[in-house]
């Protein structure tokens, strides 16, 4: 992202916003509340147009026309701080339905039941196996999401924004409402998705440890401006970082 | 030019009693978020309830009062039977489900399924004879230069322009108004300051009920005939009306009516009138497809 | 009539053909579509021979008509969860394109005089007559479509009522197809199939017409392509994100349950030898919702049951008023002139739907299917390949 500036009506969401997220490499976004991470992401994913300035991803740049899903076929895939699962179906269900752009069939070849059709089910399905295996979810394939438990259903919204093929992963708050043994199993799930896949993870993230821990550079921002930028040790030692934390007085 | 004059007079004459429907539409919607499609079919009651209490109290066999007396008192019989009638739908049909909790498609559902009940209960219980509402006033035709209208025509736009100038008072300047503002921007909050939210409902059922009453009886001194399905039309007309104003805006229910009318009798002016109704249902959907908020209306947005 | 010759060729292959698809479904152990096979055959024979009376066979197509109806509204209102009130509009669609098209072809008509190919042909085109009629109640879907992306449920209630109401009041206009006096001529299409065959044509049809649209929509449900309209139903944004081109979902499946309400109504136009437009108004579309909320939306099996069932209670009603009337009439306090006039009809279908909104508003079957509730039937139905 270059310089973006985010309007919305009166309000000034973002001003000069700029980013760059290279390839394999963990970056997180912290800032206070209202500071407008979730805007950067929903930006990044295209349901927000920018009001000025540039995004571009994988070498094209967005323009007005540009839909999330698009966004999304290019190899970037999100998961969002309140939990969006599709809860009447089976989590299964979830990770098959999540590779809808890979799916290399069309109306009439469903209804005829043809090869097509069935050699690409199989593939969707074997995939969808695959990936509830790797995140310790095979147990749950054919629950409904509503009857997990927290941890679970944070775990199949990994699974299934992992399921896209992504180049890019955008986490918004993946340790939101988890408890301290979950968010040891989400750091491991994390850093284990990132050595084997090789993709770039961008998280936003209040708990420290998490953001600690897994990222390589950290983006501070607060009421919609960049603060800082560096590494852990940089930001953890950064005061301005501290003020906007923790306020004046603890400096 | 006369005629065009002529015309627009008849257009504010016809807009009132769309104007009046849609205030009811307006007002329900504004309160509950819920369309009320049975609203149309409240008219057509308020109509039919005008015909029996004229009737019996003009004849012989019932009070044989004078036309002067029976048209004030049937002006209020009607309004309050009406409003009676509203209430008891909104008992027996939609707090059920508000109690429940229901998705907002059952309730609708539900709503329109009341308004074919109206319709179809009228016509089975009534028969397909077609009802006449007795003289009450004395017609007397007006000449203002070229243009004609009737004392009737006059008393309707009147009755139209107090009626919103009383909602519009009431709802912006008194307290029952400030709680039915209040339901419509978060129906739970309201409970927990203390204001009980069937009252207001039910208040808010009284007078778009009773207001819908007052427009049927109007309507069918205009044009006496009555028979079951004359509310749905008027009602979907009325409903433009208030979505194009923007529903949930009395000032919008109030100038859509208006609007709308304005171009019906512009396009039956010009067109055969067989296609007003396409035209009015065709405006209906642009401008849901451009503007769906309406005139007055405020968009409404997800958070991501 | 065609040369002896012809037609025995024709009954041959109509043997065949049959014989294959037996000899297919026993191999791969689809009980339920050997089931439909031999009662289709059962009652294309009991049309034939005269078995049932005549009245009992007409409410069968009726309620194969049904079936198609209710199922085709259920993709979008059951499974995409919006609010489509309008849906005999796209029927009514159906029916008039369908008519007239076979009309024109086929017979005799007021329009263009002379059928335009020999009527002999009528039952190998029939088909295309059906697919074509489906074709444009799904271009009308389109255009319905369109509206509901910007659109809450509400005012989609509102935009599928209005297009209702337009699309009738536009056919009553046109009078090349007879305007408010309705299209007649579709008797001499199913007069012309007879022609070739004397068998049961419309029953026929109708059954294959069942099959073939049931087949659809169960394939298209259970595929993970149609896995994504309750994915948008559900959760929209997630939709989008997870890469679902959420308004192509909506589109499809708008036009889908709109071509195949077309398919319905071209059927429902060649049983009856007129039809009117006026007829497939807003009590037409409220009857297709209540087989839809009655069954469960959803719910595939439940469509299908509720619509049998629907079929069968207006059947009751049809006896059980004036014996409602008779029994009200001998209640002291009831006038002579009262009657439970069949116009009650109206008045209790909508009622039903409002009892099952307070009572229950899953209807039978919920959002699943009957083989879920009994599973020991999952074993014989497998209409359709799942991988």
């Amino acid at each position: 992202m270059k310089e973006v500036t985010q309007r919305f009506g009166g309000l000034i969401a973002l001003t000069d916003f700029s980013i760059a997220v290279d390839d394999h490499t963990l970056v997180g976004l912290i800032g206070p509340n209202g500071a407008g991470k979730t805007t950067v992401f929903n930006l990044a994913s295209g349901f927000y147009h920018a009001t000025e300035g540039q995004i571009i991803f994988n070498g094209q740049t967005y323009d007005k026309s540009l839909e999330p899903y698009q966004v999304t076929t290019m190899g970037m895939a999100r998961t969002f701080q309140n939990i969006r699962l599709w809860n009447d179906m089976t989590v299964l269900d979830n990770i098959c339905v999540s590779q809808y752009h890979r799916l290399g069939y069309g109306l009439i070849d469903a209804w005829l039941c043809n090869e097509r059709y069935s050699r690409e089910e199989k593939r969707v399905r074997q995939k969808a196996a695959k990936i509830l295996e790797i995140m310790e979810l095979g147990d749950v394939a054919n629950e409904f999401p509503k009857n997990l438990p927290y941890g679970l259903q944070r775990r199949v919204e990994l699974a299934r924004a992992l399921s896209t093929d992504p180049k890019l992963l955008l986490l918004d708050e993946p340790a939101a409402g988890l408890n301290s043994s979950d968010v040891d199993g989400l750091i491991k799930h994390i850093r284990w998705i990132f050595d084997e896949f090789k993709i770039a993870i961008w998280m936003i993230e209040h708990q420290m440890k998490v953001v600690m821990s897994l990222c390589q550079h950290i983006t501070v921002v607060e009421f919609g401006k960049t603060i800082a930028k560096g590494t852990p040790q940089e930001i953890q030692s950064n005061p301005d970082v501290i003020k906007a934390y923790l306020g004046d007085e603890n400096v | 030019m006369d005629y065009l004059l002529q015309q627009t007079l008849n257009a504010l004459q016809w807009g009132s009693f769309y104007a009046l429907i849609a205030l009811g539409y307006t007002l329900v919607y504004g309160v509950l978020r819920l369309i009320n499609f049975a609203h149309g079919d409240i008219f057509m009651v308020g109509a039919y309830i005008s015909f029996f209490v004229a009737t019996y109290l003009l004849s012989s066999d019932g009070l044989g009062l004078s036309p002067q007396n029976t048209l004030w008192l049937t002006i209020v019989l009607t309004m309050v039977l009406t409003a009676l009638v509203g209430v008891t739908l909104e008992r027996i049909a939609y707090r059920p489900l508000r109690r429940k909790g229901a998705h907002r498609l059952y309730v609708v559902i539900t709503a329109l399924m009341c308004g074919l009940i109206l319709e179809n209960g009228n016509l089975a219980l009534l028969g397909a004879t077609k009802r006449k509402l007795p003289e009450l006033i004395d017609k007397t035709v007006y000449s203002i230069g070229p243009l004609v209208i009737t004392n009737l025509k006059v008393w309707v736009i009147v009755a139209a322009v107090l009626v919103f100038l009383f909602l519009q008072i009431m709802v912006t300047r008194t307290k029952v108004g400030m709680a039915m503002r209040a339901v419509s921007w978060d129906r739970f909050a309201l409970p927990l300051m203390g204001i009980p939210l069937d009252s207001v409902i039910v208040v808010t059922f009284v007078l778009g009920s009773g207001i819908a009453g007052l427009g049927g009886m109007l309507f069918a001194m205009c044009y006496p005939n009555l028979e079951p399905y004359m509310g749905a039309m008027i009602g979907w007309k009325a409903f433009i009306a208030a979505v194009v104003g923007g529903i949930g805006d009395i000032r919008g229910a109030f100038v859509g009516g208006f609007l709308l009318a304005f171009v019906e009798i512009m396009v039956v002016a010009f067109l055969p009138s067989t296609y007003m109704d396409l035209f009015s249902f065709t405006i209906l959907l642009l401008i849901l497809w451009v503007r769906p908020t309406g005139i007055f209306g405020m968009p409404q947005t997800t958070k991501i | 009539m065609l040369p002896l010759f012809v037609q025995t060729v024709l009954v041959i292959l109509g043997v065949l053909c049959i014989g294959y698809a037996i000899k297919r479904v026993i191999k791969q152990k689809k009980i339920d579509c050997l089931v439909f096979l031999l009662g289709g055959l059962v009652l294309i024979f009991a049309e034939y021979f005269a078995w049932i009376d005549g009245y009992w066979l007409s409410v069968i197509k009726f309620m194969g008509l049904n079936i198609i109806f209710a199922t085709s509204l259920n993709l979008v209102n059951g499974y995409m969860g919006e609010f489509s009130c309008g849906h005999a509009g796209f029927m009514c669609v159906g029916a008039y394109v369908g008519g007239l098209i076979s009309i024109i072809l086929f017979t005799k008509n007021k329009m263009l005089g002379a059928p335009l190919l020999p009527p002999e042909l009528a039952p190998l085109l029939f088909p295309f007559v059906l697919a074509v009629a489906g074709g444009v109640a799904a271009l009308f879907g389109l255009l319905v479509a369109l509206p509901s992306f910007k659109t809450r449920d509400d005012y989609l209630a509102i935009i599928t009522i209005a297009a209702n109401y337009i699309i009738i009041s536009l056919i009553i206009n046109i009078d090349f197809v007879g305007g408010p006096r309705g299209l007649t001529g579709m008797r001499g299409v199913v007069r012309a199939m007879e022609g070739v065959a004397d068998i049961p044509w419309m029953m026929i049809w109708t059954l294959l017409g069942v099959m073939v649209t049931t087949m659809m929509l169960y394939r298209l449900v259970n595929s993970t392509l149609g896995k994504g309209i309750p994915a948008v139903c559900q959760n929209e944004v997630a939709a989008e994100i997870m890469s679902v081109n959420t308004k192509k979902v909506k589109l499809v499946a708008f036009m889908v349950s709109a071509g195949i309400a077309g398919v319905a109504g071209a059927l429902y136009a060649h049983m009856f030898s007129s039809i009117y437009a006026n007829s497939f108004g807003i009590m037409k579309s409220t009857e297709a919702m209540v087989m839809v909320y009655l069954g469960g939306m959803g719910s595939l099996s439940g469509s299908v049951l509720a619509a049998i069932m629907f079929t069968l209670l207006i059947e009751l009603l049809r006896f059980a008023l004036p014996a409602m009337s008779d029994l009200a009439h001998m209640l002291p306090f009831v006038p002579n002139s009262f009657n439970i006039s069949q116009e009650w009809k109206w008045v209790i279908i909508p009622l039903i739907l409002i009892l099952l909104m307070q009572f229950r508003p899953e209807g039978l079957l919920g959002n699943r299917e009957l083989t879920d509730a009994f599973p020991k039937l999952k074993r014989l139905i497998s209409f359709g390949k799942r991988p």
